[in-house]
């Protein structure tokens, strides 16, 4: 019993920190312009299938160190992609109704599907995972993935990157100070528009870097940017808009309870997912950790 | 963009009827096929329709109108299915689920989330409705319920047979018109005017004593209950119904209508929905065009248009005009 309940752990944190990295960029660009970004699965899928387009092009395997550079390109493709979406698209919706700009999201994620189908198909693509990646240890008798490890430790890594930039780096703490109020930042001669710039470049640059990683996590079909959307969508509203550590303890958490939930009914899987976020949303609307400001 | 267009009632009846002889006019004129598409693209007029008035009427963004379609269609199939009851009181069984889980919906949750956050709820308990839909025994799981049968439409004197797939298709046009007509009055009557007013300024249209979250429950639940009704048309005329029809794409797809259309128009969802099962009919064969084209319109329209088509073709025209008045 004891194991099955440490195995189930192990599953809710692979599950925990997948959406995590999902939801890394999402909550960032949510937090400095209150854009929820419906496309944001959308780009994450097009990292993905870049990583499956090098692999096939390569012959099918890549090397650890070539899925994980070309995870990195794919995270640099799609940021730039970030830059252009942002002058076409966000900075001529600043000061519109937010409504709008989740619909002109969810349009970009009609979009950027419609392109995936047309290049690769309405069917489904496998990435196999890197040859060092496939296989599982034994931890006593508890049975652990590589890539389950490969994703926790990515999306540890992707934690402790994002906060050590927004505590620590001189930009990060710009973009704080343009999170919390916009016009004084201005007030104090920081280039707010090129913040916002920046924001977005790095979350979509970390939406392509999470389709790369998870491109071997699951199959990858055209839907991919729908669902992981939602599951992140969850994340980020549990854990309050905008707040990185919030995003990354509410993925935890909304782990642990859909896969315990699913091990005592098993006949819903996934259902406990939605119940715990509408339950978290009607106890505290505003999520854990209840502002809107990255930190 | 706010502007919702006072037609009065005499054009509003003048264009409802001209639309509704052009859907009964069809069958004369296209296959079989076409009438299908037809018949479907009615049902999604009343759907974005309804999605509309909560959106441009009361303020309300909503992301989970699925739920509805969702529970109105498996509400309405299993009356026929199960409880054997004729077309009518069926349609009325789907509208009172539909309508009751927009109270519940609407009872725990406008109260106290305001738009983003009430749409990522919303879609969040149609998940949850569509997960749940998939999982039941009774409702054929993912399956869904098959071979649904259309039963006659008893009016009490007389009992007229739609079996025949172009009675049914008047059977829906003729639904859809009272439903539009339901949701015009909604918006133009009284009940309107001060939804108009809370969505303005919900703080002093309290002040005025307007019960606010009374209304805006009120309208929460009518336009559930008429998307369920709408939903309903779904099980007789596809005979199926499955979970598919909760997913988060039937949510979008009357928001992508309505500002396809025009989403300050009462008419804008019509054209919008119109608009789209068009697109979607000419690109049916090329693979993820159809996303692109309908993806690429409505960015447009977001960016550029924001009144969407009839909001172009009344600029146009005033832009005609003053050139005339020169």
């Amino acid at each position: 019993m004891v194991f099955d309940i440490l195995a189930v752990v192990v599953n809710a944190l692979t599950w925990a920190m997948a959406t995590f990295l999902v939801a890394a960029g999402l909550t960032l660009m949510f937090g400095v312009l209150h854009i929820l970004n419906f496309a944001h699965g959308g780009f994450l899928m097009l990292g993905a299938y870049v990583v499956f387009a090098v692999a096939r092009s390569l012959g099918g395997e890549l090397s650890f160190a070539g899925y994980l550079a070309f995870s990195v390109v794919a995270g640099l493709g799609v940021a730039v992609l970030g830059l252009v979406v942002d002058i076409v698209v966000f900075r001529r919706l600043r000061g519109v109704d937010n409504a709008y700009v989740l619909i002109a999201t969810y349009a970009l994620l009609l979009l950027v599907e419609g392109v995936v189908k047309h290049i690769w198909g309405a069917g489904s693509h496998l990435v196999s995972p890197p040859e060092v990646l496939i296989g599982a240890f034994f931890f006593g008798p508890i049975v652990i993935p590589y890539y389950s490890v490969f994703v926790i430790a990515a999306g540890v890594a992707v934690l402790f990157a994002l906060e050590w930039f927004l505590h620590h780096s001189s930009p990060g703490k710009l973009v704080q100070a343009v999170a919390i109020d916009p016009w004084m930042a201005t007030l104090l001669s920081v280039n707010v528009e090129r913040i916002y710039s920046i924001t977005i470049v790095i979350g979509f640059g970390l939406a392509g870097l999470a389709g790369g990683i998870l491109a071997a996590n699951q199959g990858l079909n055209p839907q991919l940017g729908g669902i992981s959307i939602i599951q992140a969508f969850g994340a980020i509203i549990v854990g309050g808009m905008g707040s990185v550590r919030g995003a990354f303890l509410a993925a935890i958490l909304l782990g642990l309870v859909d896969s315990f939930g699913t091990m005592l009914v098993p006949d819903f899987p996934g259902i406990f997912f939605y119940v715990a976020l509408a339950a978290m949303l009607l106890v505290r609307p505003k999520g854990l950790i209840g502002a809107e400001v990255t930190r | 963009m706010t502007r919702l267009s006072q037609v009065g009632l005499p054009q509003f009846l003048a264009i409802l009827a001209l639309l509704a002889g052009a859907a009964v006019a069809l069958p004369g004129i296209a296959n079989p096929g076409i009438v299908f598409l037809a018949g479907l693209a009615v049902i999604e007029i009343v759907i974005a329709l309804a999605f509309n008035f909560l959106f441009s009427t009361v303020g309300i963004l909503s992301f989970g109108q699925a739920a509805f379609i969702l529970v109105g269609a498996y509400g309405g199939a299993a009356a026929i299915k199960f409880a054997g009851l004729s077309l009518l009181p069926a349609l009325l069984v789907a509208g009172l689920v539909a309508g009751l889980l927009a109270l519940a919906i609407g009872v725990v949750a406008l109260r106290r989330v305001e738009g983003v956050y009430f749409a990522v709820l919303t879609l969040a308990f149609a998940s949850l409705a569509y997960l749940t839909v998939g999982k039941v025994a009774v409702l054929g799981r993912e399956d869904g319920l098959t071979g649904i049968t259309r039963p006659a439409v008893d009016l009490g004197i007389v009992e007229i047979p739609v079996v025949a797939t172009t009675s049914f298709y008047y059977f829906i046009v003729a639904v859809g018109v009272v439903l539009t007509a339901v949701m015009w009055f909604a918006t133009n009557s009284q009940f309107g005017r001060v939804l108009r007013a809370i969505r303005q300024d919900q703080e002093r249209a309290g002040f005025l004593g307007v019960n606010v979250q009374g209304y805006r429950l009120a309208a929460f639940v009518l336009a559930g209950a008429v998307t369920g009704i709408a939903g309903a048309l779904l099980g007789p005329w596809t005979q199926i119904v499955t979970p598919d029809l909760g997913h988060w794409i039937q949510s979008t797809k009357p928001i992508l209508q309505a500002m396809l259309g025009g989403a300050g128009f009462f008419w804008g969802p019509v054209v919008g929905a119109i608009l789209f099962a068009v697109l979607t009919y000419a690109t049916r064969t090329l693979v993820g065009i159809t996303e692109i084209v309908t993806g690429g319109l409505l960015l447009a329209i977001v960016l550029a248009i924001p009144g969407g088509l009839l909001g172009l073709t009344g600029s146009l025209l005033r832009m005609i005009r003053r050139e005339r008045s020169r």
